[in-house]
């Protein structure tokens, strides 16, 4: 019975809020009053679900007014306005750009020795590391007896750049530039083989270089 | 209070800082055609320009981020994409390295003839990258014999 009470209490409670109802004495006599009261109207049973709004003229404009509640419109706008002014939080994408870290992991690249030479050996190590196997290699020896790669391909759909295969490079062959603006309107061109890859050390070597200098004393 | 303080407060001095950004970019019109093209409005010191006529800005005044900025050239019109970075640029652009490409000695001294030049993103153009086997396959067709 007294969880029944506590529901009423509840649910009428909120009106001693409102000044149209008054209440005399303790909440809870007034309650009881109230059940008898109810029970009596409706013919011995009391309903629980919610009442029709009241439609007098004073209460409707109550409504509407804590519905518009004109102050917070113009502090709404107040705040629109000093928006207006402030400086964006954003940043203007192309012409700025988000800082990076010079172990930011990006586009793959296949690295060359200073002579020109590719340094992959075909060790096939970043093969076996790649969690999601997004590395083929097949090798060949080559006619100066040297052993390299036939064919290096990289699926950039399936790579997760998580950089294990850089860290797994002996020879530093295989890194992640920080290139990120690859992206592509096909699938197939995100599937790249050994001269796409030498392609992009080649043109992003400066970078790949400055960027290893960079953080040469951590590694 | 001074009165600039409190032109500071209610936030006139904005107003002197456009009028100044409209006078160094030359006039109102320019200042458009500028806004139109770059959707902002920013003047700054010019730290150097790239061999494909990328002129690389920076002016502390705004919060790291927006403090360094491109202006792609003019012949590029409205065809802009950040993939136009040259390589060299693109580290001091991402607040890699403070050093500007002449003044960072990996940079000048990585130079060699192998290193091709940079090409922007050609994804959906003609030139795009399609993917190509690099040797012979493994297993070749059989052609049955054809029966006389």
């Amino acid at each position: 019975m007294s969880a029944i009470r506590i529901f009423t209490a509840c649910k009428y409670g909120k009106q001693a809020f409102r000044p149209t109802i008054r209440f005399s004495s303790t909440a809870v006599s007034e309650t009881k009053d109230q059940h008898s009261a109810l029970k009596a109207e409706h013919g011995g049973y009391i309903y629980v679900n919610n009442q029709e709004p009241s439609m007098d003229f004073k209460d409707v404009t109550d409504r509407a007014a804590q519905t518009m509640f004109i102050t917070e419109i113009f502090r709404g706008l107040g705040v629109t306005l000093g928006t207006i002014f402030k400086e964006p939080a954003t940043i203007n994408y192309p012409f700025e750009k988000g800082p990076l870290s010079p172990r930011f992991r990006g586009e793959h690249a296949l690295r060359r020795y200073p002579s020109g030479e590719e340094r992959c050996i075909a060790c096939k190590l970043c093969e076996a590391i790649c969690p999601a196997q997004a590395i083929t290699i097949e090798a060949e020896e080559r006619s100066d007896g040297s052993r390299r790669t036939t064919r290096y391909d990289i699926d950039m759909t399936k790579c997760i750049y998580c950089g294990f295969c850089q860290e797994a490079c002996p020879v530093d062959a295989i890194v992640e530039g920080p290139n990120f603006e690859f992206s592509t309107e096909t699938h197939e061109e995100l599937l790249y083989n050994k001269e796409k890859l030498l392609g992009n050390g080649d043109k992003w070597e400066s970078e790949i270089a400055s960027n290893i200098h960079a953080d040469h004393l951590y590694r | 209070m001074r009165i600039r303080d409190l032109a500071i407060y209610f936030g006139f001095d904005k107003l002197q800082r456009l009028y100044q950004d409209v006078k160094i970019h030359g006039g109102l019109l320019m200042a458009i055609q500028k806004f139109r093209r770059f959707d902002d409005l920013k003047s700054g010191r010019l730290i150097g320009q790239d061999k494909y006529g990328n002129k690389y800005y920076e002016n502390l005044y705004y919060f790291f981020g927006r403090s360094r900025w491109v202006e792609y050239p003019e012949y590029k019109n409205c065809e802009m994409d950040g993939s136009q970075v040259a390589p060299e640029w693109s580290g001091w652009l991402s607040y890699r390295t403070d050093a500007p490409p002449y003044a960072d000695p990996i940079k000048i001294y990585t130079k060699y003839k192998w290193m091709l030049d940079h090409s922007e993103n050609l994804s959906g153009t003609k030139h795009a990258y399609m993917p190509y086997s690099t040797t012979k396959p493994k297993i070749e067709a059989w052609v049955p014999k054809k029966d006389d």
